[in-house]
């Protein structure tokens, strides 16, 4: 028997989604065991419940040879399982070594024993290889180190069974690395690794072992020696994907939005930007490259017209565009894919058809004498669901009920149902599926071709480098290398420059630009 | 002028200054433990009134102590009461705190009257207990600064030794055991303390039962030794103003301590400036607490927006 046995697990949520329906997974003691499928399909809730956060209605647990409740995480962490989210559960203000060991402080009396916790991170970092100093606040850290204070967070609760949800998603490349090689010190010394993802390169370097997972069952278990990327991608999705766009090579249009000397701002007042110019020409995506926090993000949302322009012009259409708002931008042709869907691009509680008309309200298509038009954005939102094959039961029903994928086709159909002349497309299929990933890439490189100038960034090189006509890449507010996006460029240079490594010369940057 | 600067600087108005600032220091612990835990505690002035009433009823029965005790214990009950409300039947504590407000200001009336035979405005029937004071002539034998000290100090509330004690105690607390951690990883990001296995929902629980019981603390300071006896509506706002001094303190035990001072400090003005400035009205001077309240929460605001228009978000 396994060391990790779960046997015929099943879970209904309230609302009758049946998220597993009969799953198994045995994993072996001192591997790294990888599963894999596509949002949706059920990882997320079988790791749950391996680590006591939901139920199961159905099915068996057992760890080490004996069978296994768990009521609670508390009971999970007890039992030595530890669990590193995607959505890190660390409190900013604190240092690391208060937040490894909030829950279980050492004590001296009725007081925090700090001196023996600051010990006690400092030693599991090192006999790791984790690299995390106990001292600074977490804040101030790169996601990188804060996930590493997660795994210590576990670590330091004598966690010998490790389960990663997706811990490579918001990385770069040289920090993936680092992770791999503290998975690799973690069992090295004798520790179990559940690792969720579905990046597949990754999976196949990382796991000994890979379970595939879709719609709520498991489709099968194989090792990572004996199975191909297609082979896998064909298990998760059920039927052959081919995750490429055809960019069909066209030249270039004149320049449609030049940004000159751009300068950005943060909370404090310190540069985020300076100096900052960049142009995007009709027909042509041009990709934002970078480690999240380095400028991409501000530069998208300053021509949005979301974020304050310190100084610097911004030219859409041969208009300044700074003082502008954001209703008279759109009004020139500037559509935006936000990079979180559900903060900045839709109104969870309203419906699908009042979403898509959000941006529309003076059209006299849909609002006429101040009075909104039910049937016409009622019939609008059904072309539109049929056109980008929006899964839902009809324009009525609340955006927030809809998984992610169908959220982010509804920001999609919106922004792209009409033509625009400068499409500011971030993160676009961050939690999307694999089928909802290939229609939206579809339909971001169908506004090109249709003569729309892209500006795309997103923290998934392979994204950027599938659709990007140009490359930019950004460190520290600057751009510090741009490339042709021609065969042979690889994720492993863009991290070199991402990470600061190196930088191109004058030159170069002008061939690039 | 110099005649009131004089007056204000004198060791008789710090003592005042003293004085006036232990009711509402005790308060603005409160609030600044319900703050910490990240709950904005708008029913502190009610739960004082609340506290006021209940010490002085009850040490018109019993000794000064249980008069105390009681106020404390008639706090924490509207604490825990907040707590039913705000965390078991997941109503906003917002509109918890107010409604709680509004009971306390008729309820008090209304309680004072049944307790009184029908005296609608004070407890002047129904004499109170008081909070004795702490005697520390024998300071006055240090030479030199020995009569000053004995000025500043001596004759206070033992309560007043008391907030100043919870000062450290609460700073020792928060800052140097366990329990203080959770507190603040709870009301800074709950799903840190959660994830971390930590009854989330029980240290919200008795954040909100201390701070109703410091509030109710510092209404039994004001009416058994700030005034004695129940008047209707007594604690003239003290709780909002609390509120006040935490953010003004930046949320720190000893930050607020200066902040509860500094509102003391304007307390105290105005019963000094009327002897000095007859033609300033009165109603004028009693309005300088809530104008430098209000003074400090838009400086606070405006340094919130300041950094927000920095980050690009237009309001």
């Amino acid at each position: 028997m396994a060391f990790i046995e779960a046997r015929g697990i099943g879970r209904v949520y309230p609302g009758g989604v049946v998220a597993n329906d009969g799953v198994d997974l045995s994993v072996e003691k001192g591997e790294v065991h990888a599963v894999v499928g596509e949002n949706g399909a059920g990882k997320s809730t079988l790791m749950k419940i391996l680590f006591g956060i939901e139920r199961p209605d159905a099915g068996t647990l057992s760890l080490d040879g004996r069978q296994v409740h768990f009521d609670g995480p508390r009971d999970a962490i007890d039992a030595g399982i530890g669990m590193v989210f995607q959505h890190f559960s660390l409190v900013p203000s604190f240092s690391v070594y208060e937040n490894v060991a909030l829950g279980s402080e050492p004590r001296k009396g009725i007081r925090f024993d700090r001196e023996a916790a600051i010990a006690r991170v400092r030693g599991l970092s090192e006999q790791f290889r984790l690299n995390v100093d106990p001292m600074p606040p977490v804040r101030t850290l790169p996601v990188g180190q804060q996930q590493r204070v997660e795994i210590l967070k576990a670590l330091y609760r004598n966690a010998r069974v490790l389960i990663l949800d997706e811990p490579t998603a918001v990385l770069a490349p040289q920090e993936v690395a680092e992770l791999f090689v503290a998975i690799r010190s973690l069992i090295e010394q004798g520790c179990t690794v559940i690792f969720i993802a579905h990046k597949l390169p990754e999976v196949l370097e990382i796991s000994d072992t890979i379970t595939v997972m879709r719609q709520g069952r498991t489709v099968g278990t194989v090792k990572a020696k004996d199975v191909t990327e297609h082979e896998l991608a064909t298990m998760m999705v059920g039927r052959e994907v081919a995750l490429r766009v055809d960019r069909a090579p066209r030249a270039a249009g004149a320049e449609v939005c030049t940004v000159s000397n751009l300068r950005l701002v943060n909370a404090r007042g310190a540069d985020v930007c300076r100096d900052l110019s960049l142009g995007v020409r009709a027909g042509e995506i041009l990709g934002l490259v970078g480690v999240e926090g380095n400028g991409q993000a501000e530069v998208m949302e300053a021509i949005a017209g979301l974020r304050h322009v310190a100084d610097g012009r911004i030219v859409v259409a041969d208009q300044d565009i700074v003082p502008l708002s954001v209703l008279r931008r759109r009004g020139i042709g500037i559509a935006s894919i936000p990079e979180d869907r559900i903060a900045e691009g839709l109104a969870t509680g309203a419906s699908v058809a009042e979403n898509i008309v959000a941006t529309r309200l003076k059209d006299r298509r849909y609002v006429r004498n101040g009075l909104l038009d039910l049937k016409a954005i009622k019939a609008n939102a059904v072309r539109l669901i049929e056109q980008f094959s929006i899964r839902v039961n009809g324009p009525a029903v609340p955006v927030g009920t809809l998984s992610g994928g169908n959220m982010q086709k509804v920001v999609v159909a919106r922004e792209l149902s009409e033509q625009p002349k400068l499409l500011l497309v971030s993160q676009p299929t961050r939690g999307v599926d694999l089928g909802a990933t290939q229609f939206i890439w579809k339909t971001i490189a169908a506004a090109r071709d249709a003569g729309a100038a892209v500006l795309l960034s997103s923290a998934d090189l392979g994204e950027l480098l599938a659709l990007s006509d140009r490359l930019l890449v950004f460190y520290r507010g600057r751009i510090v290398a741009a490339f042709h996006n021609r065969e042979g460029l690889s994720p492993e240079t863009l991290g070199t420059y991402m990470l600061g490594l190196s930088e191109q010369s004058p030159e170069e940057l002008r061939a690039g630009l | 002028m110099n005649e009131f600067l004089l007056t204000v600087f004198s060791a008789a108005f710090l003592a005042t200054v003293i004085r006036t600032s232990t009711p509402l220091l005790l308060a603005t612990l409160g609030g600044l433990i319900s703050d910490l835990s990240g709950a904005l505690n708008v029913a502190l002035d009610g739960i004082m009134l609340i506290g006021c009433l209940t010490a002085v009823i009850v040490s018109h029965y019993a000794p000064w102590y249980v008069g105390v005790l009681a106020g404390i214990g008639a706090g924490a009950a509207v604490g825990l009461v907040m707590a039913f409300f705000h965390l078991r039947m997941k109503a906003d504590i917002i509109i918890v705190g107010f409604a709680i407000g509004a009971l306390a200001t008729g309820g008090t009336v209304f309680a004072l009257s049944l307790a009184t035979g029908g005296d609608k405005g004070t407890s002047i029937n129904l004499p109170s207990g008081a909070v004795p004071a702490v005697d520390l002539s024998f300071l006055g034998a240090i030479p030199g600064i020995g009569p000053a000290l004995v000025a500043i100090f001596s004759g206070h509330s033992l309560l007043s030794w008391v907030a100043a004690f919870l000062v450290f105690a609460i700073w020792y607390f928060l800052y140097r055991t366990p329990w203080g951690l959770w507190l603040r990883a709870v009301g800074e990001y709950p799903a840190a303390p959660e994830a971390a296995g930590i009854p989330v929902n029980a240290v919200r629980f008795w954040s909100l039962i201390v701070s109703g019981a410091l509030a109710g603390l510092g209404g039994a300071q004001l009416a058994m030794f700030n005034f004695i006896g129940f008047t209707a509506n007594m604690t003239a706002g003290r709780g909002f103003i609390a509120l006040g001094a935490v953010l003004l303190g930046a949320r720190h035990p000893v930050g607020v301590m200066f902040a509860a001072l500094l509102f003391g400090a304007f307390d105290g003005l105005t019963n000094v400036l009327p002897g000095h400035y007859p033609w300033i009205p009165p109603e004028l001077i009693r309005m300088i607490p809530f104008a430098v309240t209000i003074l400090a929460l838009l400086l606070f605001s405006y340094r919130a927006q300041r950094a927000l228009a920095l980050r690009g978000v237009k309001a």
